[in-house]
């Protein structure tokens, strides 16, 4: 126990004044002689117990009460270990930084915020009352604090306000701000007391403590009092999904997905025996298990089947350990939609790889294609009805009929694709102007440039100018794209060149810059114009290998399918930008908890959504507040926020001093004032002491 | 009528004097003696039997009717009475003018006063542990002067002795008497109050002025006071204000007791406080018996 002004417990010895008036005091009684003594004496014999036992706690009343007032006067306070804010000579401004980053979710049998919050209550409490006081919540963004004030009660409602966040804390930066806040403060004394779990990825020991104007405007370094809440523990173990990939897996099976994970184990103690589980559109769809060595990873890979197409959420959870929130992962993938896919064959032939359609049905159907081929002659073909196809594909085919062009007409502004490709059985003429409406550019001529025979000019043409960055032919890298180039064409079909107004695109070209793929929309459908054929007559196309994937994605692309796998990812704390279907109306976007996202605008009509508040599957929706499907996207955690390794003890003293670690003379005590206590007690005592007096 | 109060009463020296003030006072305010006084008149006629005095016999009655009646006269119904008087050193206190001895024997005096008048026998018995003394109840006028000159002579000395003075009471008080008992009762056996009550189990008028000091019922001391016994060598020092409640506590106890005592044994009880106008008391108790005679 200590005391603010000891020299007042000089006031102690009124404590004997009681005693002495007991022993000086003995007044002479004055005599009288009474007839009706008996009855004196029954008095005294029946009340002597009470009234000694009365009058001894009577001089013990009186007794505390003259003890207890000098003793409150010079201002006691008792030690605590461990608990206390040090104390600076004379009152001090205190910013009470307490850590709410996602290392202090862990729980430990109370989670670390709430250990934290209870510190930084009992810190308060321990601060003189002339000391100021502020809290400064820190998270990965700091907001600055109140100025220090005597008002208790606003730093207590600030720290009831305080909510945990999903990144590491910035104590660096959260230390700056509170420096900042105590210039502000005219009080002489500064201090920064830091409530935390002091993890390795919450402070940078390379930025230097921050200083602040002291008298004389000479820099000065404020008190740092340290409250580990995470006290005892060398590390938090952590076990946590560290990567995550969700894909198409064709080679599985339609609606095949591959989730592939990574599990990292932040610990010094191996982890064994940590369950996995997949869920696809809220279904568990499969599990397994892993043993992590200690600090070690472990990846895994599952393939899953989902039940529908198109985007479809899903999650990876772990076994929980103290840090749940980084235990599970969301994701959306897109699954493959099966396609159908009407195939008009102009030319076929009994001999089948010599059949106009023979390459493509093969590279259609294939077993990891989404793509259901049905195969009609021209003029089966033409008048099969279009309901329930994605896809129309024209190979080689003579001009339709003005009635079937407006079928196929109809079919496109509907939003179905269209494919065509030429061959001997396509002339121009009529084919211009009977397709004209839906052809991406008017068919003029073919052109011969060559055959292996070395007819024409002697060289075949290949592609040449090709739009990569195009999604038909983004997956087309490395070899894939090698293959494509490898193609030659003997013949094509030369088409109208030039800018045009209609919206058509050429997507490739040939060497001599002859257009080989045209694109143009047509309502809300696509139209491929392909200028040369599907077999092998024309060009060696389709015995390359970047056939088959070309034909898949085209097909898909067609159909729409390939706008639907671009899915979004986003971290928590950042923005993305959405880029939904023009014809969808996105509005408003939600987080897991439902609270709303900031939402805005972008130029390009993107929309930046963020900053991202929380983990999780997010979900848009248009003006009436209903949900737009194929929108919805995944926000994870930063993984280098899972690594909960605490910075050691002598870290913290290099980087504080040994004093702000240990607290001064090697115990962080806390100071409880007691003479408030004590005044109660002599008032509490007065009052006894009158009720005893009142009473016989 | 005009009450003469103790402050008053105390500067009349003597119990002669005293009690003729108060008898006077009394006197005033009766409206109706409770007894007849001296009377010769015939009050009914009895047969003759052997033994009655011949003095008596109704010789007219005889004539007419040639029987013998015994003539029978109001004098013959006379009280006798005893006046009792505690002359322990406890009837010493006093707080006020007045001791509870001079308050006793005023008021016996005053009684004797009144008996005599009414041609009742009158005599008083002392009470002191040292022993009784008596003056024989007769109904002389003389032996008026005996009685109030033995009652003035009376001091506070000893200790009480109800005991004693009951089975001495019970030798010399004939049955019927009349037995009036001023004391202040402070007498440390339960069963002496039941001793004097006796008396009424054998036929006498018992009347018993429980005579108090005020100081005793009241208790008004605050200080740390030395008590000292007036009747022994007991002494006690205390805190008079600790112990008042409980004093006054044992105090109602005793009063309750005696009244309760003498409420059973149909016993005249009059609490007489040494403060209170005497004639003011005697009236009381006058009154009481009147009530009671009807």
């Amino acid at each position: 126990m200590t005391f603010a002004q000891p020299w007042l417990l000089l006031g102690t010895a009124a404590a004997l004044i009681p005693l002495a008036v007991h022993l000086f005091d003995r007044r002479k009684p004055r005599p009288h002689p009474f007839a009706a003594i008996a009855f004196v004496l029954r008095s005294q014999r029946r009340t002597a117990s009470r009234l000694k036992l009365k009058r001894l706690i009577l001089y013990t009343l009186r007794t505390l009460i003259l003890l207890a007032i000098p003793v409150a006067l010079a201002r006691p306070e008792l030690r605590r270990p461990g608990t206390a804010v040090s104390r600076a000579a004379g009152p001090a401004a205190t910013v009470v930084v307490v850590d709410r980053g996602l290392a202090m979710r862990f729980v430990d049998g109370q989670s670390l915020f709430e250990k934290a919050r209870t510190e930084a209550r009992s810190v308060i409490a321990g601060l003189g009352p002339e000391d100021p006081v502020t809290v400064l919540p820190c998270g990965p963004e700091v907001t600055p604090p109140t100025a220090p004030g005597l008002d208790r009660r606003e730093a207590r409602e600030t720290l009831d306000r305080m909510v945990p966040a999903w990144s590491t804390a910035d104590l660096g930066r959260c230390f700056e701000v509170a420096a900042r806040a105590l210039e502000e403060s005219p009080t002489a004394g500064k201090r920064i007391v830091v409530v935390s779990a002091f993890t390795a990825s919450s402070l940078r020991l390379e930025t230097p403590l921050p200083t602040l104007r002291g008298p004389g405007d000479k820099r000065v370094r404020p008190e740092m009092v340290l409250r580990d809440v995470a006290r005892g523990r060398k590390v938090l173990p952590n076990h946590f999904i560290a990567d995550l990939k969700a894909e198409p897996a064709p080679q599985a099976g339609a609606r095949s997905v591959q989730v592939s994970f990574t599990v990292r184990n932040v610990s010094d103690a191996p982890a064994g025996e940590i369950q996995a589980t997949v869920e696809l559109a809220g279904r568990v769809v499969g599990k397994t298990f892993l043993s992590l060595t200690a600090g070690g990873t472990a990846q895994k890979t599952l393939t899953v089947r989902s039940d529908a197409g198109g985007p479809v959420a899903g999650a990876v959870t772990l076994t929980p350990d103290g840090l749940v929130e980084d235990d599970r992962r969301d994701f959306v993938v897109q699954v493959p939609r099966e396609l159908r896919a009407l195939v008009v064959d102009g030319s076929p032939s009994p001999v089948r790889y010599r059949d106009e359609v023979f390459f493509l049905e093969a590279a259609l159907s294939a077993p990891s294609s989404p793509i259901r081929p049905v195969v009609k002659d021209a003029t089966a073909g033409l008048r099969e009805p279009l309901d329930g196809i994605d896809v129309v594909v024209l190979a080689n085919v003579p001009a339709p009929l003005p009635e079937e062009v407006a079928r196929l007409k109809a079919f496109v502004e509907r939003g179905g694709g269209l494919f065509i490709s030429m061959g001997d059985k396509v002339e121009p003429e009529p084919w211009t102007q009977r397709m004209g409406e839906l052809l991406p550019r008017p068919l003029r001529l073919v052109k011969a440039a060559g055959s292996e025979a070395g007819a024409g000019d002697g060289r075949q043409a290949k592609l040449g100018d090709v739009h990569w960055g195009d999604p038909l032919f983004a997956p087309f890298s490395g070899r894939g794209r090698e293959g494509l180039m490898g193609a030659r064409f003997q013949r094509y079909m030369l088409v109208e060149g030039g800018p045009r107004a209609d919206g058509s695109e050429v997507l490739a070209a040939y060497d001599d810059g002859a257009p080989a793929f045209i694109t143009a929309r047509r309502g809300r459908g696509r139209v491929l114009l392909f200028s040369s054929t599907l077999d092998r007559d024309w060009g060696d196309f389709a015995i390359r290998t970047s056939y088959l994937p070309l034909m898949q994605r085209a097909a898909a692309w067609l159909a729409g399918a390939l706008d639907e796998r671009e899915t979004l990812e986003g971290r928590v704390g950042q923005t993305v930008v959405l880029r939904p279907d023009p014809q969808a109306q996105v509005t408003m976007v939600k987080a897991p908890s439902g609270a709303a996202v900031p939402v805005r605008v972008e130029p390009d009509h993107g929309l930046q959504i963020g900053p991202l508040p929380e983990p999780g599957l997010y979900r848009t929706y248009d003006a009436a507040a209903q949900l737009v499907p194929g929108s919805q996207f995944a926000v994870t955690l930063d993984p280098a926020d899972s690594d909960l390794t605490r910075l050691d003890e002598g870290q913290l003293q290099a980087y504080f001093g040994e004093e702000a670690v240990r607290g001064p003379g090697g115990t962080a005590d806390r100071r409880v004032p007691m003479w408030t206590w004590l005044v109660v007690t002599a008032a509490l005592a007065f009052f006894a002491e009158g009720l005893l007096l009142r009473k016989p | 009528m005009t009450s003469l109060d103790a402050a008053t009463l105390a500067k009349i020296a003597g119990v002669k004097l005293r009690a003729r003030a108060v008898m006077e006072g009394v006197l005033s305010g009766l409206h109706k003696s409770p007894h007849q006084g001296q009377s010769v008149e015939f009050s009914e006629h009895k047969e003759y039997a052997p033994g009655d005095e011949l003095r008596h016999l109704d010789w007219k009655a005889f004539g007419k009717f040639d029987r013998y009646y015994i003539k029978r006269y109001e004098h013959e119904t006379n009280l006798k009475a005893t006046l009792v008087v505690d002359a322990s050193g406890s009837m010493g206190y006093r707080s006020g003018p007045l001791s509870k001895l001079e308050v006793a024997t005023t008021l016996a005096g005053t009684l004797a006063y009144l008996l005599v008048r009414q041609q009742d026998a009158v005599g008083v018995s002392v009470v002191t542990r040292a022993g009784a003394a008596d003056v024989p109840p007769r109904a002389a006028a003389g032996h008026l002067h005996t009685v109030l000159d033995a009652l003035d002579s009376l001091q506070p000395v000893g200790g009480t002795d109800l005991f004693a003075a009951a089975d001495h009471l019970a030798e010399r008080v004939r049955r019927g008497q009349l037995v009036v008992v001023l004391s202040d009762l402070f007498d440390d056996r339960d069963e002496a109050l039941a001793r004097i009550l006796a008396l009424r189990a054998r036929r006498n008028d018992l009347v018993l002025f429980h005579v108090l000091d005020p100081a005793e019922l009241e208790f008004p001391f605050d200080d740390p006071t030395l008590f000292l016994s007036l009747e022994d060598e007991r002494r006690i020092e205390v805190n008079a204000r600790e112990i008042r409640e409980s004093y006054l506590e044992e105090f109602r106890a005793f009063l309750d007791r005696t009244r309760t005592a003498c409420t059973e044994a149909d016993v005249d009880y009059m609490l007489v406080r040494t403060d209170e106008p005497l004639d003011a008391v005697l009236l009381r108790f006058l009154g009481r018996r009147q009530r009671r005679a009807a």
